[in-house]
């Protein structure tokens, strides 16, 4: 495998270019696949299922690193070195317990996952059902992804847009909520193109400045209860908008 | 907490979990449409990471060491480290060192007298005030010292501000105390020995012929006035003749001449 040096310039160049464009990161890491792996293997123990998890956890790390790289760490490849091996380490403290217990023949009442895997994997039903929920969604999902192209979202938009706080979530949670109750709220969104920030914020006492800081997130958060997207509206069982008694 | 797969790349998928969070978290494998439950979410804050651990322990470190100075030169500094000494003399003369702040730090007895004075006290903890108040107390008991008696404090600091604040303090407060009885004052007690062995004062008396006595130091005096010489360690010397080499019989001194020069301990060519 040919491996072409970068300058530490270049690098950082292409990761500060991987930070916005989703392309460039997937790009970006397909190119230091080799790096990961390597890596990887260093922090390693004792690889059960060979080293796909790891190899998940790997790559995922470097994404990370991308997402989280600034000029003053360091070299990135050290930087995102140092992400893998410490993401590594998290997973094994984490599921190192639950690897142990992968015998599926003993009886695990109280480890509601195991019980689950052993659902799954013995009973061939379920696999069916499983795939033709999972068509269903894909079909759905990739409608309502459609529509978010049409506000000029992608899902990496929504999802960096998302409140990290739950205080602001549930704030988000209360918009919805009171767009649910008023249809036309709705109606006016999918005709505008445009979030009517105004009237929501008249309607529940949000803050302005909250609602534009996470315009993107409640477009979409609202367009997913416009008509068609029942799986994903079912999905969506537990929107708290977390209100004082 | 069930995620629906939204999207999937090699190295990540964006989910959304159930209260209406689209997250990007870890990609185990994970299909468009699958519901999956164990996810590994992607680190939210940028700039939480071991660099933020480093600066956190350095800036922790370097309040670390702010307080550790406030402490040493705050408190210790000024309250443990020697600034001057009190000198005590009653008949037994002791001197104590103390700190900037006026704890006292040592006591010694500087004669036998002193020495026994202090022998049995504790100065430990103790200020200059406390301490001299009760050497003098213990002084009288002891019968070193009587009503009329006097007390000379002589004190000594390279800061002389300081120095002269204490010395006002020490006598404020020591006739405060005992002003009715003793007498205190600033500045050591009177010498028994009129001329003290350090100063070797030599008197010579000039003589108007020539003596041939080594110059091994030049002073150069070039006007025949002789006066009783200063005492000071200096040593003075008779005067020179004719010790220049020309060969004229004459010393030029009474030349009004700058420019001579001194060369060295002249030889004597005798």
């Amino acid at each position: 495998m040919q491996r072409m040096k970068n300058t530490e310039h270049e690098i950082v160049e292409m990761v500060y270019a991987a930070k916005t464009d989703t392309a460039a990161a997937d790009l970006l890491i397909q190119k230091y696949l080799g790096f990961i792996r390597a890596e990887m293997v260093k922090a390693v123990r004792r690889p059960q299922n060979g080293y796909e998890d790891e190899e998940s956890i790997a790559m995922f790390a470097f994404y990370e690193a991308i997402l989280n790289y600034e000029k003053g760490r360091g070299a990135f490849l050290s930087y995102a070195a140092r992400a893998i091996r410490s993401r590594l380490i998290d997973y094994y403290r984490k599921e190192w317990r639950h690897r142990n217990l992968i015998s599926l023949d003993e009886p695990f009442a109280g480890e509601e996952e195991d019980a689950s895997r052993k659902d799954t994997l013995a009973d061939g039903r379920d696999e069916y059902l499983d795939y033709v929920n999972r068509e269903a969604g894909q079909k759905e999902i990739r409608e309502f992804e459609e529509k978010l192209r049409e506000f000029g979202l992608c899902f990496s938009d929504v999802a960096d847009n998302c409140p990290k706080q739950k205080r602001t979530l549930e704030a988000c949670a209360r918009v919805l909520e009171y767009a649910r109750e008023n249809p036309q709220i709705l109606d006016q969104l999918l005709r505008s193109g445009r979030l009517p920030i105004g009237e929501l914020a008249a309607g529940t006492g949000t803050d302005r400045k909250t609602m534009e800081r996470h315009r993107k997130y409640l477009v979409a958060i609202l367009l997913a209860f416009t008509n068609g997207y029942e799986i994903i509206r079912g999905h969506l069982c537990q929107m708290d908008p977390g209100r004082e008694a | 907490m069930k995620y629906l797969v939204l999207e999937t790349h090699p190295a990540y998928a964006i989910l959304l979990d159930q209260t209406g969070r689209f997250v990007k978290a870890a990609n185990r494998h994970y299909q468009v449409g699958e519901t999956v439950q164990n996810v590994l979410e992607l680190r939210d804050v940028p700039g939480k990471s071991h660099i933020r651990l480093y600066r956190r322990l350095s800036s922790g470190l370097a309040a670390a060491a702010a307080c550790f100075c406030l402490v040493y030169f705050g408190y210790y500094r000024p309250n443990f480290t020697a600034y001057g000494t009190v000198r005590m003399q009653i008949n037994p003369d002791v001197e104590m060192t103390i700190s900037k702040t006026e704890k006292v730090l040592d006591l010694e007895g500087l004669n036998e007298d002193g020495r026994n004075l202090v022998s049995d006290y504790e100065y430990q903890g103790k200020d200059r005030e406390q301490a001299s108040e009760e050497l003098i107390q213990l002084a009288m008991e002891m019968g070193y010292l009587t009503e009329g008696g006097t007390v000379a404090f002589t004190l000594d600091s390279e800061d002389s501000g300081w120095l002269q604040a204490e010395e006002e303090k020490t006598l404020e407060q020591m006739e405060e105390r005992f002003g009715e009885t003793i007498v205190i004052q600033i500045g050591p007690m009177a010498e028994e020995e009129p001329i003290r062995a350090e100063e070797e004062v030599e008197v010579v008396i000039p003589l108007p012929t020539q003596t041939e006595t080594p110059t091994p130091a030049e002073t150069a005096a070039p006007t025949p006035v002789w006066t009783a010489p200063p005492a000071t360690p200096e040593p003075v010397y008779p005067p020179e003749t004719d010790d220049d080499d020309d060969d004229d019989g004459d010393d030029d001194r009474e030349d009004d001449n700058d420019d001579w020069e001194d060369d060295g301990p002249e030889e004597d060519d005798d």
